[in-house]
């Protein structure tokens, strides 16, 4: 007769990385599911984590899968390392699995964003995992899950295309500001993602992984790399990111990349860089430090 | 800089949370256990929302989070869904259920008599303020009736099934590991009946009141009748892997069958369970799953609207969430917000430039 503790196995109060491995088996499958048909989204189990929904669960439950010992983990909100979510999130994921923290994008293996994709060109070694509120790109216009489902499955997406034309038509430009609806390999449409206009070109043929992650929707997808991803626009009415192109950072006098717009007390703005850790290291630069800054997406505000 | 700025915030984390449970005080096994004995309801309200039977991990999540109840089903939620799954237990039968409490306002009596068990129900509801005063409210002692109450009771449905009036669906003898669990796998729709089910016994209460009361006040077509009503409690039977099948303890449950008069030749049955005692839940639960079949697309008693949307963990985290800097998204809205603005200025100037001179 077997002992009863033949047939266990060692307690262990909390699993490697905190999820435990029925939900990191499920994830892993579903991952590589959303990697071999890039942009469809895939359901998921979306278990609860020591967060609250809507904080960035589905992008934290991807990272726990992925990171090991050996990586070394950079987190940003709004472009901000300093962000008190991102510091928070930072600090769960390092304590869980040892994982090193960076706020330097060249030297992460695996970056976890809110809303912004970073100003420093990622490799074929790094992935980018995307937190997303509202994975669904045909909700303004199908409320229904199952009915939107069925549309994928169509690839109807007349209606997106129809809001576009209609914002077009009453404002005289296309208003669609983030989750700019992207056509994914040709077949997809998928939302990227609340990060802004200006981020979306970047995710187009990138060397890098993408995974997008929706805790609360229980959804994730996926851009894998060298896939095409191409904004809705019409032929005769250009894709337009935000018009930063022509504005200074006010800490670190780089031009050409995405800013946050400080509010002065005169009544005017001054313009800093979005992208906190890109921002430190020119700083850093200036002040005599030696530090590997990496290539841009954005060179002189173009897009390269 | 940015190093200085990370600390800050991660100090800032630190002070705020510690603000919060300055407030809170010292927690400690004995008020945990103060919590567990002197609200049942709220703890059985919150172990039917977070899917775990725990009647003392419930009151340390109560404890730990002050009272507030999302907090404290995340709490639970978190915890739970870190557990190992370790067996599946034998369905529950209506007639081995250990029932405290059992009526049905579909008939004056029923086989197996109408039992009242612990309820407020016919209290008249004082607030009884010279307890402020120092007067204590000791509970009297219950008379022990003559004749006690059967502990197990048949199930009305049966009765009304045998007569023809409800409909007897087969049963289907589906194997134990393949019953469907909502806490592994994603909400589809449509969604299938277990899951259906299970989402309504995990639900926020307040949000299944607010839109089970909606249908009963005539959003829906269907005016619930409570067929049958229970608070059992129910052992949770388990086979050992030598095949004898033991109970592992016994848990609190709560349901509710709703019945519609709407039919014309038989009764239509809704039907709501959860772990915990919580009437108010099942009632309006069982009222929306009797109304669901006629829901009209996009009106909130369809099932994917009030299962998506009394969600407690789902809900309460993406309003918290609104809190959350949203600087980008806004700066990239002004974008082309401004620019809108710039090209309805031209069009104006242009459209006076061309107006022809009187």
């Amino acid at each position: 007769m077997k002992k009863l503790s033949q047939l266990t196995l060692p307690s262990q109060l909390m699993s490697y990385g905190f999820l435990d491995p029925s939900a990191k088996r499920e994830l892993r499958r579903k991952l590589l599911k959303a990697i071999a048909i890039p942009g469809c989204q895939i359901p998921y189990a979306s278990r609860e984590v020591p967060m609250a929904r809507g904080w960035g669960t589905g992008g934290l439950q991807v990272t726990l899968t992925l990171l090991n010992s050996s990586s070394v983990v950079k987190v940003i909100d709004q472009g901000a390392d300093d962000g008190v979510n991102a510091a928070s999130i930072r600090r769960f994921l390092a304590k869980v699995s040892g994982a090193r923290e960076t706020t330097d994008t060249c030297k992460a293996t695996i970056i976890q964003s809110r809303h912004r994709v970073p100003e420093e060109i990622m490799r074929e070694d790094q992935i980018l995992v995307l937190q997303v509120p509202e994975p669904e790109p045909l909700r303004p216009v199908e409320h229904h899950i199952s009915a939107a489902r069925q549309m994928h499955a169509d690839a109807n997406y007349a209606r997106l295309w129809l809001i576009l034309y209609e914002q077009m038509v009453r404002t005289g430009r296309i208003m669609q500001a983030t989750e700019y609806p992207s056509l994914v390999n040709g077949r997809y449409v998928m939302s990227p993602s609340p990060i802004p206009r200006w981020d979306v070109p970047k995710l187009h043929m990138a060397r890098h992984l993408t995974l997008l992650s929706a805790g609360r929707e229980k959804r994730l997808y996926a851009v894998p790399p060298f896939t095409r991803v191409e904004p809705l626009a019409f032929s005769d009415v250009p894709y337009r990111v935000e018009d930063h192109a022509h504005l200074t950072c006010s800490r670190s006098g780089l031009k050409g990349f995405f800013m946050n717009e400080i509010p002065k007390d005169d009544g005017g703005s001054h313009f800093e860089l979005s992208d906190s850790g890109f921002c430190e290291k020119t700083l850093r630069r200036a002040a005599g430090e030696d530090v590997s800054i990496g290539a841009t997406w954005y060179r002189n505000g173009v897009m390269s | 800089m940015s190093y200085v700025a990370a600390r800050g915030g991660e100090q800032a984390i630190e002070q705020s949370e510690r603000l919060y449970r300055e407030r809170l005080g010292t927690i400690d096994a004995t008020r945990v256990d103060a919590i567990a004995r002197s609200l049942p309801w709220l703890v059985d309200r919150i172990m039917g929302e977070a899917s775990l039977y725990a009647p003392r991990l419930a009151a340390l999540a109560l404890a730990q989070s002050g009272g507030d109840l999302y907090e404290a089903v995340l709490l639970l939620r978190a915890w739970r869904t870190t557990q190992p799954r370790l067996a599946v237990a034998e369905p529950l039968r209506q007639d081995k259920l250990f029932t405290h409490r059992r009526i049905s306002a579909a008939f004056k009596d029923i086989p197996g008599g109408q039992i009242l068990g612990p309820t407020l129900d016919y209290s008249h509801r004082i607030l009884r303020t010279d307890i402020l005063d120092g007067a204590g409210l000791e509970p009297e002692p219950v008379e022990m009736s003559p004749e006690p109450a059967p502990p197990h009771q048949p199930s009305l449905a049966s009765w009304q099934k045998a007569q023809g009036l409800v409909v007897d669906f087969e049963r289907q003898d589906v194997p134990k590991q393949d019953i469907p669990d909502l806490t592994r796998e994603p909400l589809l729709f449509p969604a299938g009946r277990a899951h259906r089910l299970q989402s309504l016994a995990r639900a926020d209460t307040g949000g299944l009141m607010a839109l089970g009361y909606a249908v009963m006040r005539g959003y829906g077509p269907s005016h619930p009748t409570v067929n049958e009503l229970r608070l059992v409690e129910a052992d949770v039977e388990i086979s050992h892997p030598r095949g004898t099948v033991f109970s592992a303890g016994r848990v609190r449950v709560s349901q509710a069958e709703v019945a519609s008069k709407a039919g014309a030749e038989t009764i239509d049955l809704g039907f709501c369970a959860t772990l915990g005692w919580n009437e108010v839940k099942i009632i309006a639960g069982g009222t929306l799953d009797l109304n669901e079949p006629h829901a009209t697309k996009g009106s909130p008693f369809e099932e994917e609207f009030f299962l998506s949307h009394t969600e407690p963990v789902e809900g309460a985290g993406f309003c918290q969430h609104f809190k959350l800097p949203h600087y980008v998204t806004f700066q990239s809205t002004l974008d082309a917000m401004r620019d809108a603005r710039r090209k309805q200025a031209e069009m104006a100037s242009q459209a006076a430039a061309e107006e022809p001179a009187e």
